[in-house]
């Protein structure tokens, strides 16, 4: 993994909200979902093919994201996620919630976020 | 570029996942790498992007993220809690499918290592049930241990076993002080009747206490009074469990029926409990009725337990000295005591070990041959391992899936062995004599399958590990590499392999003298010559109820009458009847010559089998004269001469040729009263007691001058197949006696073949272990030089290049091959001289060090050896230097 280990719980439980938010937005395929983590996070944050799709699988399995295979002219045939209803409201839940943990732990520590 | 579909479909493999699901993650990941790739391309060299790429699914725990995925719960994961895991069963369940997976990819391999398991396992499993019913599985007697067979040996008569005496019985338990009892019996066959058809029965007559002695209780009712067995006492029978079964439903209602045992009435008392078949085949007991005032002769057995602490050898000084002070002959004969089971069952020692010995050979050999295939697969896997290592697998992942892998091979191996066993024990068991003791009972030994399993599955999976500690040296890089893998041996692992194949072919050559030896062995037994001429005859016995037949002379019109009706049967070209045919049991006594000096205080007195035949006895069985003439209607006249016939062995005893013996006088040794007999006849030995046993000698009576015989076997010689004359001889005697049954209906041949089951069977059995241990041999010869080549082609390649001839590669890998095989030989040789001599007592004319069969032994491992090297050595000279080294 890219990230430095102390880093990791931090990731896990910042993944689905990463993934939800993104495909806020628009649908996007897997590759593109990973690679706009890299460079919004300039770097920080990454995520390998053996934890990106699990963890896109689940959230369908959840019912909160929904893919679907698209195919476009003069392209591959790719996987597309997009946001369901049910994932609208969990991912505005846990925006929710990130802010009541983050302010909490600022709180504590006294450190500053965005 | 790499093919990624193909790479993440390994990754995934076994994850059950279902196909079309499969499809979809296999194509979306490996659009995913591919996307990857081609933009690290732009930056990193090929190999660089590839190898990061990989780090993409480099995880030991992807496919269990993706099926947790699948069941991924819809309530949110609360934040920092650990994601599911897959439980410790499903990793099992993927390395299962990964390990079958893996065993169907190889399958030549997988087929010889589960076959050569499985062979070994089979082999040793059933031969060491037969090893475990004869001599290791307690008898099913109360406290067996302190069970002694009790008999009266006399070395001046040439026997070992005469029988014990009525008096001497009677004394014998009167005057012991170390036994809590002692039993007499003896064997006793009975015609059935009164229950739909007349059937013959084994049983035995017993002393009351028998039953106590074994230390069983009756299964039904009770046991004998003490009463009910002195002379004159009354007539009960204890019927045996078997017989109760079958003939009487195991209804209780069988008490104090009345059964009628050569036409006397025997009322029920009991019921025997199922273990007590002793002695033999008995399907019921009687009371002996022991008189001590009887002295008839040497005929019965005794079984006794021992008092508490006493030694067999303070038993035995106890038994002498009440012996000495009572016994019938003083002199000239001895108590006997062993084991029980030695009695029964010690001639089978000497051949349970051999073959014991053979098993444990074989399943060494392919023990060694696992180890070797597993050495060479494990270097040829190397580039497998390095790629799930490159890809995410710990070192601990790797040994799991192998450990796995191999585990299946032996569990499979072990479960065909299993079946297979049980299939060779039940074959064996078919192939047992009937009078094998019923109390002897043979079953798998699902213990000893077990541990053979664990000895050959620890063999498969300890050097199937090998790659594992290899891997952990392996240059990954180099390995991932399109070129051949050449990650060449270690030194230490090839002496090891050499050492592997010398073992083997030292113990293949072991087993292979030793079954030279046997089968040699066994084809002299077969060469031996009878005496008589035993095809195209066929014999059954017929007794004759005392009750009924009163009187000798109605017994005697009874034979003669039963002879003249099937000796005119379509199809008989002779007939005859004897008390015992060869292979048909023993009465001995003791002879004296007319004018012959009176045996010293040591002289030798060998006992001598008597036999009562009818004329035209020896014509049916084929037993030649050498002087003198067969029995005719001029004999037998009570008021003629007394004559006999006597062997050749007899004869020898006393006169230079046969022909001296004619004319001459005998008697019976032991009452100088009794009249003398006038020789006619010399007849030509004959193997009465089996081909492989010794020559007695023996002598002949009439029929009629012994007219009280009451049991005899009917002998027909045939034109035809002699078994056509069963029906129409039992219709003969049907006629005559519907209460009668016609029993014992064996060929001649039949008679021969069984006597030699033994011999037969163990001869065999070494021949195909010898066969099994030899084709293990060679394919491991086979495999480790073939290895070894390939491991070498670009060695090889460099040399021809280099101008190497091809006819010097193939004369170097030979020599280096056969130079294997020749230690091999060595020591197999010596450990064959050692052990051979085991056998001894097995061999019949052939020497443990028989020359020729050394030779021919040595020259077909030599030849064998040769061939498992020549093809390999043949591929190492045919390399195409080119290719050989374009492959670098």
């Amino acid at each position: 993994m890219a990230v430095p280990s102390s880093d990791r719980e931090l990731k896990k439980g910042s993944a689905e909200l990463l993934i939800l938010s993104l495909v806020e937005g628009r649908a996007r395929h897997g590759y593109e979902i990973s690679k706009l983590i890299e460079s919004r996070s300039q770097g920080m944050l990454r995520f390998h093919v053996a934890s990106l799709y699990p963890l896109l699988y689940r959230l369908e399995a959840r019912g909160w994201v929904q893919g679907r295979w698209v195919e476009k002219a003069g392209q591959r045939r790719r996987r597309y996620y997009r946001l369901t209803p049910e994932g609208r409201k969990v991912l505005a839940a846990q925006r929710h919630g990130w802010r009541q943990f983050a302010e909490a732990v600022r709180r504590i520590t006294g450190i500053e976020y965005a | 570029m790499p093919d990624w579909k193909q790479i993440v479909r390994q990754r995934l493999a076994g994850s059950g996942l279902d196909g079309a699901r499969e499809a979809e993650i296999v194509d979306e990941m490996a659009q995913h790498l591919e996307d990857r790739y081609m933009e690290l391309r732009a930056r990193v060299s090929e190999a660089e992007a590839q190898r990061m790429a990989l780090e993409e699914i480099a995880s030991d725990r992807l496919i269990e993220d993706l099926i947790a995925a699948r069941r991924a719960a819809v309530q949110p994961a609360p934040l920092g809690a650990p994601a599911p895991r897959a439980g410790y069963l499903s990793g099992l369940k993927h390395d299962l499918k990964t390990a079958l997976r893996a065993i169907r990819q190889k399958p030549a391999f997988s087929m010889a290592v589960i076959g050569m398991l499985a062979l070994g396992i089979a082999g040793n499993a059933a031969i060491f049930s037969i090893f475990n019913g004869l001599f290791l599985k307690p008898l099913p007697f109360r406290d067996p241990e302190r069970l002694l067979d009790l008999d009266e040996t006399a070395p001046k008569w040439n026997l070992k076993f005469v029988g014990i005496s009525d008096p001497d019985c009677y004394n014998w338990r009167k005057g012991n002080s170390t036994f809590d009892g002692i039993a007499c019996f003896d064997t006793a066959d009975f015609n059935l009747s009164g229950l739909g058809s007349a059937r013959r029965v084994h049983g035995a007559k017993v002393t009351y206490d028998l039953l106590d002695v074994l230390g069983l209780k009756p299964a039904l009712g009770r046991n004998f009074l003490a009463e009910e067995d002195r002379p004159g006492g009354a007539r009960v029978v204890l019927v045996g469990y078997e017989l109760w079964r079958q003939q009487f439903n195991g209804e209780r209602a069988i008490l104090g029926r009345i059964l009628q045992l050569d036409k006397q009435a025997y009322t029920v008392v009991g019921v025997l409990p199922r273990e007590a078949a002793f002695p033999g085949r008995a399907q019921l007991w009687v009371p002996l009725q022991l008189d001590q005032n009887k002295r008839e002769g040497f005929y019965m057995n005794g079984v006794g337990r021992l008092k508490r602490g006493v030694t067999v050898e303070r038993a035995r000084a106890n038994l002498l000295s009440v012996h000495k002070a009572t016994a019938m002959v003083k002199e000239e004969t001895s108590p006997i005591l062993m084991p029980l089971r030695d009695r029964y069952l010690g001639d089978f020692r000497p051949i349970s070990n051999a073959l014991l010995g053979a098993v444990a050979i074989v399943l060494l050999i392919a023990c060694v041959n696992i180890a070797a295939l597993m050495l060479v697969r494990g270097s040829a896997r190397a580039r497998e391992i390095a790629i799930r290592t490159a890809i995410g697998a710990s070192r601990g992942r790797i040994i799991r899936q192998l450990f796995t892998e191999n585990l299946l091979l032996a569990g499979i191996a072990a479960v065909l062995g299993v079946v297979l066993g049980n299939a060779c024990l039940k074959a064996m068991i078919s192939l047992m004599p009937e009078d094998m003791p019923r109390w002897i009972s043979f079953q798998m030994d699902v213990r000893f399958a077990l541990f053979c399993t664990l000895v050959t599955g620890a063999a498969a999976v300890l050097f199937g590990l090998a790659p594992t500690v290899q891997a952990s040296g392996v240059d990954m890089r180099s390995c991932l590499q399109d070129a051949a893998p050449r990650t060449s041996l270690s030194r230490g692992r090839r002496y090891t392999l050499s050492a592997l194949v010398v073992c083997e072919i030292g113990l293949a050559l072991i087993l292979l003298i030793s079954a030279g030896l046997l089968v040699e062995a066994f084809r002299n037994v077969l060469h031996v010559d009878p005496g008589f001429r035993p095809e195209k005859v066929i014999t059954f016995r017929v007794s004759l109820p005392n009750v009924k037949y009163e009187k000798p002379e109605q017994r005697l019109a009874f034979f003669e009458n039963l002879v003249e009706r099937v000796r005119v049967l379509p199809g008989v070209q002779a007939a005859g009847a004897a008390s015992a045919p060869p292979l048909g049991g023993h009465w001995g006594n003791f002879f004296t010559a007319e004018g012959a000096p009176p045996l010293g205080p040591n002289g030798q007195n060998p006992v001598v089998l008597q036999v009562v035949v009818t004329p035209g006895y020896f014509d049916a069985i084929g037993i030649t004269f050498l002087a003198g003439r067969p029995f005719d209607a001029r004999d037998g006249n009570p008021k003629g001469p007394y004559v006999v016939t006597v062997n050749e062995s007899f004869s020898k005893r006393y006169w230079p040729k046969p022909a001296d013996a004619v004319g001459k006088r005998i008697r019976h040794a032991w009452d100088e009263k009794k009249e003398w007999m006038t020789i006619i006849g010399v007849t030509r030995d004959t193997k009465h007691y089996g081909l492989d046993q010794e020559m007695r000698p023996s002598v002949s009576f009439s029929e009629r001058e012994i007219p009280d015989w009451d049991s005899m076997s009917v002998v027909l010689r045939s034109a035809i197949n002699p078994q056509m004359l069963i029906a129409p001889a039992r219709d003969v005697l049907r006629q005559m006696d519907p209460d009668l049954p016609m029993y014992d209906v064996r060929t001649m041949t039949e008679r021969l073949d069984q006597s030699l089951w033994a011999r037969r069977a163990y001869s065999w059995l070494f021949a195909a272990f010898a066969m099994v241990a030899v084709v293990l041999a060679a394919a491991g010869v086979y495999g480790v030089v073939s290895f070894a080549v390939s491991q070498r082609t670009h060695e090889i390649g460099i040399r021809m290049a280099l101008g190497a001839r091809p006819q010097q590669v193939l004369r170097e890998v030979l020599t280096g091959g056969m130079i294997l095989v020749f230690i091999g030989t060595l020591l197999g040789l010596a450990g064959a001289l050692l052990t051979a001599r085991f056998l001894e007592t097995l061999l019949f004319g052939v020497s443990s060090r028989d020359p020729l069969i050394y030779a021919a032994v040595i020259l077909g491992v030599a030849g064998v050896g040769l061939a498992a090297n020549f093809v390999p050595a043949r591929r190492a000279s045919a390399v195409d230097p080119m290719r050989a080294l374009r492959t670098e």
